[in-house]
């Protein structure tokens, strides 16, 4: 805070600039937090990433660059085709369970609190989850492979699908809803005429946005035993790296195929 | 001073915006250009602290030849050439004075500007020219709270404290309604008396031009076809500027 | 009557691409199916999985939850989860230094179109490179430790805060660097005074709500040994302690939530 005397003898005050506040928070949590990281430079060996990156992009021992490049073809195929298995099985399965739970948790459908509120405590649950996590739960329940994977996706994707999707249902326009419901069209009815072809191009459009994500999420979860590529870098981390770069390579290959796959069909719904 | 020697100007699609120009603005002129849009204008205006590059011929300002001038000069050449925009051009989320602060910014080190240490004398100047413009008590408040009118008085307030000796204004009220359009170019008027700040303005409206421009400029496909006192300026002489006679919204009406 | 009847005919037939569609979609969901391995004795016990579950949950570890008792506080769930706060926070704030010069780099107003398409292939790269892979090559420049998680997700976060902050620059209204132009401003200063006060509001919502995803992936990093709950969680979930797991998962529920109540809060406020 400052002030000021203009020549006329005019005073203003310069009042008190909050992004100062922020500044001083932001500096406060980071000097608390930044305590519970420990930070030892002689244990830091920036050397040793050159090392494993090294290791991991380069054929192992007395193996050929042939030898790296075929594994590829020759051992990740299965993997690969399991990762976007239950990326596709989740997404399909998670995104339909979601519509119920996303129609229950829109405010201008259902107008009684005890469902909605409910509904989006559930959605909300499923949400904060990690896949991962679920992925280790779900394997606790079905044994590791890629059933684990899909229950995995399939939550994971209820919890995202549900959010957007009632999201998008609670800014529709209500106005043919009324006009249905004025000609005695039950709910049901109102949902399939007034609601549905509003909401549709949004779903399949997230359907596509989600699958996406999944199989970014997916190529990892067999880390935790869900199937998948993830397990072939569980399996290989300690002695061959080689493979675990041959896999990552053609998980980056895989991710931006189906990234831009993605992009170029949602652009075309538009 | 500022001379135009057979200045032309072709943009790169092969538009020819400015065709063999010649003029002298003297210090304290109130001069007021005016023609159909796309005689070039705004090319003229801009060609002045070189936001647009002439192609052809010699612009000197004081005596100094600017055409070829970059980098730090061009921006010493241009923090003493005050500019007002149609669209008032002011950092909406940023307040006022600190909108009109960026007047100073060429005058220091960047490192100085970049930390917002700005010496005492330059806050004051910006919080004069505020206080000038009548904007005082808006000091900080943010530029988005104000109306159309008042921002324009904020670029207007950000241009003196430049200290210019020259004030280039390219359709100053063009966005602006008809009573603001008023009361802000009597600012300009009473900033180009009291300060003696020669004033360069793009005037859409001609009636608005002939009543606070001391001199006209006339423009048509990229010459000048008129040039002289705002007296002077007739009927014929429009219809030669505009190739036909005013339209409905060329005239504010009064 | 006639002229209804016509019309009708000529009505698209809609439902046989949607028959195909679906159809498609059946199929290929019975082949995603069809390849699995499934452990039928597991999924026939599944009841009784769910009873040993229930039975965990209800027996959460309060001494565990609070570091007390015999456990020490550096080894309760609240300080593991400070921990894993404090690898996403310190990761996101690093992450979004780090992206801002990403950003200018890749918008196409300020460097043109030709290098902010390399910029943009960079930020491509970064963000299609799995998390946990990037973790587990740092781990061995960085330890088992909490740092490497806050270097795994500093870097990350950078592939879409980038960016997102590109985009941000190329929306904002580029008048006033017209204006700053003509005060004879430079670079820098038209960066301090034309683009950082028109961004700063969207660069800080971005910044939070990339917040909120790195809460989550600060809890999955600990899982190969990135520091903080993760590490718990994994070998709890190996043992299928679900009292302990149970803990843990109660700790990632609060946080998250009060995490996302937090930053959606802070967003509103920002606009």
């Amino acid at each position: 805070m400052s002030k000021f005397t203009l020549t006329n003898g005019k005073t203003i005050v310069k009042p008190f600039n909050k992004i100062w506040i922020i500044v001083a928070c932001v500096a406060l949590l980071l000097y608390l937090f930044s305590r519970f990281i420990p930070f030892d430079p002689t244990f830091i060996k920036l050397d040793q990433l050159k090392v494993i990156l090294e290791k991991m992009f380069t054929p192992k021992g007395n193996r050929t660059w042939n030898d790296y490049f075929m594994y590829i073809p020759k051992s990740l195929m299965r993997p690969l085709q399991e990762t976007i298995n239950m990326s596709f099985a989740g997404t399909i399965i998670g995104s339909l369970i979601a519509v119920p739970l996303a129609v229950l948790s829109a405010k201008n459908i259902v107008k009684t609190k005890f469902i909605y509120i409910p509904a989006r405590f559930l959605m909300n649950l499923f949400r904060t989850i990690p896949a991962m996590i679920l992925a280790l739960i779900a394997v606790f329940f079905v044994g590791t492979g890629i059933l684990s994977g899909i229950i995995a996706i399939t939550l994971f994707t209820f919890g995202i699908m549900s959010k957007m999707l009632y999201e998008v249902i609670e800014t529709i326009d209500m106005n043919p809803v009324e006009a249905l419901e004025s000609t005695g069209a039950t709910k049901v009815e109102s949902l399939r005429y007034a609601v549905m072809p509003q909401v549709l191009p949004m779903f399949v459009s997230y359907l596509i946005y989600i699958f996406e994500i999944n199989v970014r999420a997916s190529t990892i979860l067999g880390y935790v035993g869900a199937g998948g590529i993830g397990t072939v870098i569980k399996d290989n981390i300690l002695y061959n790296y080689d493979r675990v770069g041959a896999s990552v390579l053609l998980m980056l290959v895989v991710i931006l195929f189906v990234q831009m796959l993605s992009s170029f069909i949602r652009s075309k719904l538009q | 001073m500022i001379k135009f020697v057979d200045v032309s100007k072709t943009y790169p699609n092969g538009v020819k915006a400015l065709r063999g120009v010649n003029l002298e603005v003297k210090d304290g002129e109130f001069v007021g250009i005016i023609g159909l849009s796309g005689a070039g204008k705004s090319t003229l205006l801009r060609s002045i602290n070189k936001m647009i590059s002439i192609t052809s011929g010699k612009l000197y300002i004081d005596d100094i030849e600017i055409s070829s001038i970059r980098g730090k000069e061009l921006r010493m050449l241009r923090r003493s050439i005050g500019m007002i925009f149609q669209s008032f051009n002011l950092v909406k989320r940023m307040s006022v004075y600190n909108n009109v602060l960026t007047g100073r910014v060429a005058y220091h080190p960047t490192f100085k500007t970049v930390f917002g240490l700005f010496p005492k004398e330059d806050k004051l100047m910006a919080l004069e020219s505020l206080d000038t413009m009548g904007i005082l008590e808006k000091a900080f408040t943010r530029a988005d709270q104000l109306s159309g009118g008042q921002q324009q008085r904020v670029a207007l307030a950000r241009a003196l404290t430049q200290k210019p000796k020259l004030i280039l204004a390219d359709e100053p009220v063009a966005s602006l309604d008809p009573i603001t359009t008023v009361q802000v170019m009597d600012d300009f008027a009473r900033i180009n008396r009291d300060f003696g700040i020669t004033v360069i303005a793009n005037m859409h409206h001609v009636d608005l031009a002939l009543k606070y421009a001391t001199r006209i400029i006339g423009i048509k496909d990229g010459e000048v076809v008129f040039d002289g006192k705002s007296k002077e300026i007739t009927d014929e002489k429009l219809v030669q500027i505009y190739g036909r006679s005013l339209r409905h919204d060329e005239v504010l009406g009064e | 009557m006639r002229a209804a009847e016509l019309a009708l005919k000529r009505k698209p037939k809609r439902w046989v691409i949607n028959l195909v569609f679906v159809g498609a979609t059946v199929a290929a969901m019975v082949y995603s199916f069809a390849g699995s391995t499934i452990n039928w004795t597991r999924v026939r016990t599944i009841g009784i999985s769910l009873r040993v579950m229930m039975e965990g949950f209800a027996d959460l570890q309060w001494d565990f939850f609070f570091g007390t008792g015999i456990f020490r506080f550096e080894e309760g769930v609240i300080y593991l989860t400070l921990v894993t706060l404090a690898v996403a926070f310190i990761g996101t704030f690093m992450g979004a230094v780090l992206a801002i010069p990403f950003g200018f780099l890749a918008s196409h107003n300020i460097v043109g179109k030709r290098v902010a398409r390399i910029g943009e292939a960079i930020l491509v790269i970064i963000r299609v490179f799995p998390e946990i892979v990037l973790a587990l090559i740092l781990l061995k420049g960085f330890g088992m430790n909490a740092l490497t998680g806050v270097m795994t997700i500093g870097i990350h976060s950078i592939g879409m805060l980038g960016k997102l902050f590109a985009e941000a620059i190329d929306n904002m209204d580029k008048s006033p660097l017209e204006a700053l132009d003509a005060v004879g401003a430079n670079a820098w200063q038209k960066i301090r005074y034309g683009i950082i006060p028109q961004v700063a509001a969207d660069v800080s919502s971005i910044t939070l709500y990339r917040l909120d995803i790195n809460v989550r992936s600060a809890t999955v990093l600990g899982i190969i040994g990135a520091g903080g709950l993760g590490a718990s969680l994994i070998l709890a979930a190996d043992s299928w302690s679900w009292n302990i797991l149970g803990t843990i998962l109660l700790a990632i529920v609060i946080m998250v939530l009060t995490v996302d109540a937090i930053s959606s809060y802070l967003r509103g406020k920002l606009v």
